[in-house]
């Protein structure tokens, strides 16, 4: 009988409740498609492997390594190898197609990533084509490569002297099981470039822009980031050998404090929602008087009828929460395909969405909390006199 | 034997607009189980005041309001609501159904207050709204009845608990004079029928007249008459109060 008051309450003023209850709507679908883009960043974060570590120029990410550094660090006590990497920074067609792209050597790079997916004859093709690149599942769908497909790079770093597109042949379309390889990336030879450069068919130098360390099993990977630190202490170019997981905090931080500045906007929205339901919930707390008064006189308790509110609350609520949150998951895919350069690997996780439903849930009950106490507090008499 | 209502030097003041109105001044009243009153009287009176009081809606500032054998200054409110839904059945002027409820859902309201199953508290809303004459009706909603449709939904709500003590609150008030005489003989036979102790408050004499005791109250005095204008045996204090 209850949620039959409470839900004929609800429908007998429909459009002042739809608005209300759409108002929440937004609010839920904005705030989970905030925490989705901060868990996103997080995603990296959370799920690095301790197993590998990242060397990187100690001056600064954007100043690369000398190509020697490869065989010392593959010497240090607790590594089993290492993987070149280099942020090739080109344009696929124009501008606003951009993806990352990076020359990886193929055989170390499949070896560091067992969470990687792709087929095994693909990836044989990949590493035995000089030209040949790995591209992620979400920029294979949003652009429509397929496997033996030649994708046009145009080189901003590297750039052929007549202007042309460097051309790489679709090997393979990869999968990620882990947040710290998104699939939203082109991997290609770096050998490739480095003979494109040595040879003059590009402009730029031969560097690597950083190196992933892979940390012997057993090996403790603290001992070994203070020994390749150490290694090149005095030059000629000074490490910074970080954990995976540290590496992806720099990422994150680059972008500046996105999660506080997400959390700042979503706060905003939220409070300016609970304003506006806890607006309708005392219109509605007003309007309940006379049947509280009824139903304190014939019996019912105040606990009851301060119930009757909250869930009356809750419903109006959760009914925009859960709508907005049903959605959010639908469009996740799209989202995540239109997101996959900036947020790579965007996904509405159950605790995204576990998070909404707080969220609602908590506007709900915090909303029904003010008119609740005040039809609590109603004397019989004064419910059905209406008063206050 | 005790009476039912018994009422003891009880005073009751209101704040309004700054001054103290004292509505009900040291009355005593004792009332029985199983007649049917009328409490006449003009406005502002005390009338619904002392209804109030004996259904345990509204507390006096002083003296004693007993029910059954049950004291009700001595109550919390949390006590009060319980003893509410087990012992009185109100009945308002306007009717005070919830808009949003059928007939029948009005009616079985109270009734979640009880263990009774869902099956059961239809089936006892049913038979109460049989009682009223409006077993054809338990799926309108208040607005789709007639005053006096709405009101004998109301007394149905009211006896579906099967009270002791049946307060209504000028039931005739907002009703042309047709469906006032149905609502009066309904309670009438409530009273006669189902042996139901109402007690009814009313301006109007000919309501009244269904009543078999009529007990007038101006300015804090108590007069009491049966039905034919005469002084009952052993009558409370107050002959000389106005009829």
């Amino acid at each position: 009988m209850t949620l039959k008051i409470v839900l004929r309450n609800l429908l007998a003023h429909p459009l002042r409740n739809f608005l209300t209850s759409g108002a929440v709507f937004f609010a839920v679908f904005l705030l989970s498609f905030l925490q989705a883009v901060v868990s996103t960043l997080d995603a990296g974060v959370r799920s690095a492997s301790t197993q590998r570590l990242w060397v990187q120029s100690a001056v600064s990410l954007f100043v690369d390594l000398p190509l020697a550094y490869e065989s010392k660090i593959a010497t240090v006590e607790g590594v089993e190898w290492a993987c070149k990497w280099q942020w090739f920074g080109g344009i696929y067609k124009e501008e606003s197609n951009f993806f990352a792209q990076f020359g990886v050597d193929p055989e170390t790079f499949r070896k560091s990533y067992p969470e990687i997916i792709v087929d095994d004859e693909h990836y044989k093709n990949f590493e035995g084509n000089r030209t040949g690149c790995l591209v992620g599942k979400d920029i294979a769908l949003k652009y429509g490569f397929r496997v033996g497909d030649t994708v046009p790079i145009i080189g901003r770093i590297f750039p052929r002297p007549d202007g042309s597109p460097w051309e790489f042949k679709v090997e393979g379309i990869y999968e990620s099981k882990t947040a710290v390889v998104d699939q939203g990336t082109l991997y290609f030879h770096f050998d490739y470039l480095k003979e494109a450069i040595e040879s003059g068919d590009t402009d730029g130098e031969i560097g690597v822009g950083v190196y992933l360390a892979k940390v012997r099993d057993g090996a403790d990977p603290g001992q070994v980031q203070s020994a390749i630190n150490a290694m090149f202490e005095n030059g000629p170019q000074r490490v910074n050998a970080t954990t995976e997981a540290e590496f992806g905090r720099q990422f994150v931080s680059m972008l500046g404090n996105i999660p506080l500045l997400l959390r700042s906007i979503g706060g905003a929205v939220l409070v300016a929602i609970f304003f506006a339901v806890l607006n309708t919930m005392l219109t509605i707390g007003q309007e309940r008087t006379r049947d509280v008064g009824i139903m304190k006189a014939i019996g019912f308790q105040d606990g009851a009828v301060f119930r009757l509110m909250i869930i009356e609350s809750l419903v109006l609520s959760l009914s925009g929460g859960l709508v907005a949150l049903g959605v959010a998951k639908l469009l996740e895919p799209g989202m995540r395909m239109a997101l996959t350069q900036q947020f790579p690997g965007f996904a509405m996780s159950t605790n995204t969405l576990l998070v909404g439903l707080a969220i609602a849930a908590g506007i709900g009950v915090l909303a029904g909390l003010l008119p609740g106490m005040r039809i609590r507090n109603l004397t019989p008499l004064q419910g059905l006199r209406g008063q206050d | 034997m005790p009476h039912l209502i018994d009422l003891k030097n009880v005073s009751r003041t209101y704040q309004r607009g700054g001054e103290s109105l004292e509505v009900l001044q040291q009355l005593d009243l004792e009332m029985e189980g199983g007649s049917f009153y009328a409490l006449m009287g003009p406005s502002g009176s005390g009338k619904t005041t002392l209804l109030n009081l004996i259904g345990g809606l509204d507390q006096p500032d002083s003296g004693q309001v007993v029910v059954d054998g049950e004291d009700l200054a001595t109550m919390t409110s949390k006590e009060l609501a319980q003893w509410r839904a087990d012992k009185v059945g109100f009945v308002f002027q306007g009717f005070n159904l919830l808009p949003v409820l059928t007939a029948l859902e009005n009616v079985a309201l109270p009734l979640q207050l009880t263990p009774l199953s869902k099956t059961q508290r239809r089936d006892q809303a049913r038979h109460a709204l049989d009682l009223v004459g409006l077993g054809d009706r338990e799926n309108h909603r208040p607005r789709e009845l007639s005053g006096g449709q709405e009101q004998r939904v109301a007394i149905a709500r009211a006896i579906a608990m099967d009270p002791t003590v049946v307060l209504a609150d000028e039931p005739t008030g907002d009703l042309d004079r047709g469906s006032a005489e149905q609502v009066l003989v309904l309670l009438e036979r409530l009273n006669k029928e189902m042996g139901k102790t109402i007690l009814m408050v009313t301006h109007d004499p000919l309501a009244a007249e269904h009543a078999r005791e009529i007990v007038h109250l101006d300015k804090g005095r108590l007069g009491r008459r049966d039905a034919n204008g005469n002084v009952p045996v052993g009558g409370n204090a107050g002959e000389d109060a106005p009829s």
